[in-house]
């Protein structure tokens, strides 16, 4: 190759070091990576609730069995499905997690919505600031999922166009799964009775 | 005509930020009385309180109202407006917003990352059940913003939430106390008016406004979302 092809080539590298920045995929991935920490972080604080919710409950007389037996059950099951960092990009790990996460939030606002029968339950300051808690951390919940989804939308952009689509060959950086669904899942479902 | 293209994108940047995310309020203390629930007098005496205690211990607290929602939920539009202030230390995540929506009926306490140890969901959900609610169910939404506000700083300085009851008592022989010292007042003024109007404006004027000035806004904290709710 001529020289003159040589400064070309030199110039392109430079201009896409410049644009790219070859520290940018792996920032954002960190940001990825702390944002997801944070997700987990906040279903372990709901499952750490659980069993003083469960305990709280359960000394009401005929409180419904089945009731208290599938969110014991959910929680169980929770607890098993995490994902690693390295797995984000696993769009079936993800799925798992969602779907294990949702049964606990169906079975707990199930729990909840039942509650309501018990008045004597519902006075109960136990019960009262357990439900404040519960509460707050399906908020933070919130919050955090809608925190990660941002963060996985900047790095899946940067990482699927120009130029940080080269850096991303390089580094062997995939795309992050995001969350499919909706806000609108994480509002307790209507319980007719 | 530099000015006017400089205008120009100004403004299309922000209708696009404006687009993107709900407006805010400007930060113009540790009261923000967007909805005019509070007397100035309030107002003025909260702001100074809660710029003391964050002299003392860095924590920021601030009260803000609202006029509308603009269609989020309270929790939903307060953990980003305390990351658009950023209120609180950054990297202590100290601060907590008390915020009131009176047009929503909505109240919801905020607490940054650095606080939700001592300003837990629970603490918070008993001083808006305990505190707040029964004032604004009866009308008093200034007495709602003031005691609840108070008891947002006892808790954070390490006391539990007390629910006062019935304190009318108090209150009658403090507004007996301030009729009869407005009319010693209102007489010495009569006998001396030039020495009243000094003392009005000094303690009117001269006091909050060299305060107001030295507060440098908020500190760059975060929130993701902990405290609690409440509507009436």
């Amino acid at each position: 190759m001529s020289a003159r092809t040589w400064i070309i080539l030199a110039i392109v590298a430079v201009v896409i070091f410049a644009i790219g920045g070859i520290n940018t995929i792996p920032r954002l991935e960190e940001g990825v990576n702390a944002s997801w920490a944070q997700v987990q972080n906040e279903y372990q604080r709901r499952s750490d609730l659980i069993p003083n919710l469960v305990e709280t409950v359960k000394g009401y007389a005929n409180f419904e069995k089945q009731t208290l037996t599938d969110v014991i059950n959910a929680r169980a099951s929770a607890t098993k499905v995490t994902i690693t960092p390295e797995n984000l990009s696993d769009p079936e790990a993800m799925k798992k997690f969602e779907a294990a996460q949702g049964q606990l939030s169906s079975a707990l606002s199930h729990l909840m919505a039942v509650s309501e029968r018990y008045p004597d339950l519902k006075a109960n300051q136990n019960f009262i600031a357990l439900q404040s808690q519960l509460e707050g951390t399906e908020n933070r919940i919130a919050v955090a999922r809608r925190d990660y989804i941002a963060a996985v939308q900047d790095y899946n952009v940067r990482v699927r166009t120009f130029p940080g689509v080269l850096w991303a060959h390089i580094y062997g950086a995939q795309p992050k799964q995001s969350f499919t669904a909706t806000e609108g899942a994480a509002t307790p479902p209507a319980v007719k009775f | 005509m530099m000015r006017r293209l400089a205008l120009g994108v100004f403004l299309l940047f922000f209708c696009a930020t404006a687009h993107a995310a709900p407006h805010f309020p400007v930060l113009t203390g540790h009261v923000v009385d967007d909805a005019n629930v509070l007397s100035r007098d309030a107002a003025q005496e909260l702001d100074q309180k809660l710029m003391e205690y964050e002299r003392g211990t860095s924590n920021q607290v601030i009260v803000v109202t609202l006029s509308s929602l603009q269609g989020l939920t309270i929790e939903d539009y307060g953990y980003q407006l305390g990351r658009y202030w950023g209120i609180g230390q950054k990297g202590k995540n100290n601060g907590t917003l008390f915020i009131v929506a009176p047009n929503e009926r909505k109240v919801r306490i905020e607490v940054g990352y650095g606080l939700e140890g001592v300003l837990t969901d629970a603490t918070s959900s008993q001083i808006i059940q305990g505190i707040v609610l029964p004032n604004f169910k009866s009308g008093d939404m200034e007495r709602g913003v003031v005691d609840g506000a108070q008891a947002i700083l006892e808790v954070l300085g390490g006391h539990g939430v007390v629910v006062s009851s019935s304190d009318n008592h108090a209150s009658t022989v403090q507004s007996v106390l301030g009729l009869i010292m407005l009319i010693l007042f209102l007489s010495f003024a009569a006998r001396h008016p030039f020495i009243a109007m000094m003392l009005l404006s000094d303690s009117r004027f001269g006091g909050s406004s060299s305060g107001g000035s030295s507060w440098g806004g908020g500190g760059g904290g975060s929130f993701g979302g902990g405290g609690a709710s409440g509507s009436w």
